[in-house]
């Protein structure tokens, strides 16, 4: 797809780039991350770092920072199984989709909450397929119904199946993630193949505040070996995993995902790594999670201020909200975070589509509902163009003074390009409205997901290969 | 027929240079202008109108496509007056006293002229006492009145008045629209025909059939 750059919205002055910057280095060098995974601690220590076994804790210089920084690649492209669906994460490039991964979703048929399953790994892949504005899927809900062991390959394999976009995805053990590897290198033809069009890519984390778990570790350290596409996110939350200022928090993020990205070049040089945050804020009137604050916009625009600054592809977090229902709260929320967000010039924002209940639920209608809400977002990044053709005086001469531009070759010229059109949003007059029966945007969603889910084919694999693959690896579901 | 389709074709493109030299050619290959105009022209039109309601065509494209179909008609009108056929029929349109918006009105003129209908446009600012002499002047089939201020919606239920008192309001149907107005408005003084927007207007007009 032609990337659109934002960058309009700075949340950050240059002065306050720097300290936090600065601050981070302090975080690191001084107080240091706290590394579980005993691999990852070796390459630390092996590279230099100030290490103590006793207490897992890894000091990181700022020349080790600036090395990795340094070797990290200023841009990613994050591939799909078609070109037209290719992201190029650099610089400012805007790019917006789903996220998860969750355990509940709201039933499309019943609209009553209930636990996810492999079916519902399908029919959202399906769904976000078709949905035009979303641009990738980060694989979102979890199927309940699957042994653990299997759960990480058949998320995989049903995404693949029923999304030819960029698919990232969390994972759940190293035995899983070397799987997808392995699939998606049969799908691609071979191992450089994938290098060179990796349609999956990873996301591991690392813990707030300043710890890098055992297993995450772990699974960074292969995929970084692998070569695969990472991104690193932590969550620091205002008072809670982080202090609750919004500049004390993003001097954490800022460390602790760096703490990875500094692992990943440590382990192998040139690894597709994106500079990664999913924080948010916590309400400390209950000390709750929350996911659709206005401070949550502010912080994952100041994380992507933060990775332009070091020029390190970024993903980011927006679009969630606390609402149970479609409600006001559900699209204020969802509009405010997305357009902060997408303005500030993240390259991969995930959680935009598909989610309620302070992320914690998928929705499929949500995923309708949220697809125009992205729509419109970006069409605030893709901005004002001013050429001569767009002022038009060509028009004004052949319209003259007392006229209109209805019927003029430039209105029909520009119209479509010029507009976003809403699918769902409702500009009848009213005595219309009425008469197609007053519909809600929720139920037009509803409508709309049930006709893409009927009718929508997506590419697939072909028989041959799926079989293949199933043969290769029985664990995956028919 | 390959030219009638041609023209049907250029039509929906909104080609309003090439469609008139068409038709003109079809009426020299001696094709009747009846045919002309139903199996061309208003095949066209129909084409775009159902485009228009699938969101396919937006209101701008079917203003050029009706600009087109006003243009052949300027070549067909004396043909079918010649030969007898009917027309779709005459309208009279016009923005009530004390009203100067007419881009509303405008567009409803370009429609009815796009579904082959005879526009007679009295502009802005209309007295009730044109609107009586243009309907004993023309014959139109229908009168369509349009305000946009609340404030000078009122002379609509004049110009019906007026039409009664010439004794003229049995000859015309009187159709009215502009932002403010409601269907309840319409009836309450005594109109025919009430459209919520230009769109559906020609659609009410083709219901009020004398």
């Amino acid at each position: 797809m032609k990337a659109i750059p934002g960058g309009q919205y700075r949340p950050l002055t240059d002065e306050g780039i720097r300290r936090i910057h600065e601050s981070s280095l302090t975080l690191l060098s001084e107080i240091g991350v706290e590394v579980h995974s005993r691999l990852a601690f070796e390459v630390f220590r092996q590279r230099g770092a100030t290490c103590d076994p006793a207490k897992k804790l890894v000091k990181i210089s700022r020349a080790m920072v600036e090395d990795a920084v340094a070797k990290a690649p200023k841009r990613v492209v994050l591939c799909g199984r078609e070109e037209k669906h290719d992201l190029y994460c650099e610089g400012k490039n805007v790019h917006m989709g789903t996220g998860g991964t969750v355990l509940n979703v709201i039933d499309l048929e019943t609209g009553a909450k209930r636990p996810t399953t492999l079916k519902d790994v399908r029919d959202i892949a399906r769904l976000c397929d078709a949905l035009e504005n979303v641009h990738f899927m980060v694989l979102p809900v979890y199927p309940n119904d699957l042994p653990p062991e299997d759960v990480d390959l058949n998320r995989f394999h049903s995404s693949i199946l029923n999304c030819s976009k960029h698919l990232m995805g969390g994972i759940y053990t190293l035995q899983g993630t070397l799987d997808i590897i392995r699939m998606a290198e049969r799908i691609a033809g071979s191992p450089k193949a994938l290098r060179e069009r990796p349609f999956v890519s990873f996301i591991t984390c690392v813990v707030s505040p300043l710890k890098m778990d055992d297993l995450y570790g772990d699974i960074l350290y292969h995929v970084a070996k692998a070569g695969m596409p990472v991104a690193i996110p932590a969550e620091p939350l205002t008072g809670a995993t982080a202090p609750v200022t919004i500049a004390g928090l993003l001097t954490g993020l800022h460390a602790e995902t760096l703490s990875g990205v500094v692992l990943t070049q440590l382990v192998n040089p040139g690894t597709p790594v994106l500079y990664a945050c999913t924080a948010t804020s916590t309400d400390l009137r209950t000390m709750g999670y929350v996911s659709g604050s206005v401070e949550m916009g502010l912080i994952n625009a100041g994380a992507a201020a933060m990775a332009q600054y070091l020029n390190l592809p970024n993903y980011t977090t927006a679009g969630m909200s606390d609402a149970k229902v479609v409600d006001a709260q559900n699209g204020y929320e969802k509009a405010v975070t997305d357009v902060l967000v997408a303005l500030s010039g993240s390259n991969f924002i995930h959680d935009a589509a598909g989610l309620v209940e302070f992320a914690s639920t998928a929705s499929y209608k949500q995923y309708v509902i949220d697809n125009e809400i992205i729509g419109m977002a970006m069409r605030a990044v893709r901005g004002i163009e001013v050429t001569d053709e767009t002022i038009a005086l060509d028009a004004y001469r052949r319209v003259g003074p007392g006229g209109n531009f209805l019927a003029d070759p430039h209105t029909i010229l520009w119209m479509r390009r010029e507009h976003y059109l809403p699918k769902l949003s409702d500009r009848q007059l009213r005595i219309n409205w009425e008469k197609a029966g007053s519909p809600t945007v929720e139920e037009k969603a509803v409508a709309a997901a049930k006709r893409i889910l009927k009718d929508h084919k997506p590419l697939g694999l072909s028989r041959e290969l799926n079989d293949s693959l199933r043969a290769q690896f029985p664990g995956i579901r028919p | 027929m390959e030219l009638l389709e041609k023209i049907s074709e250029e039509l929906q493109n909104g080609n309003f240079i090439d469609v008139p030299k068409l038709t003109q050619e079809a009426l020299v290959q001696g094709i009747s202008p009846a045919v002309i105009l139903s199996d061309a022209l208003v095949a066209g039109m129909d084409v775009v109108g159902e485009k228009f309601r699938r969101d396919e065509l937006f209101m701008p494209e079917v203003l050029i496509a009706a600009k087109a179909m006003q243009a052949a008609m300027a070549v067909l009108r004396p043909k079918l007056i010649e030969t007898g056929a009917e027309t779709a029929g005459t309208i009279v349109i016009g923005t009530i006293q004390g009203d100067l918006h007419d881009i509303g009105k405008n567009l409803v003129g370009m429609l009815f002229e796009g579904a082959g209908y005879q526009v007679i446009d009295l502009g802005v600012d209309v007295a009730p006492g044109r609107f009586v002499e243009a309907v004993r002047t023309h014959k139109p089939d229908i009168a369509g009145l349009s305000a946009l201020l609340t404030t000078t919606m009122p002379r609509m239920r004049e110009v019906i008045e007026s039409l009664v008192e010439a004794g003229l309001r049995g000859s015309v149907k009187v159709m009215v629209g502009g932002a403010p107005v409601t269907e309840k408005f319409a009836r309450d003084i005594g109109a025919d025909g009430y459209s919520p927007d230009a769109a559906s207007a020609v659609e009410k007009a083709r219901t009020l059939k004398p």
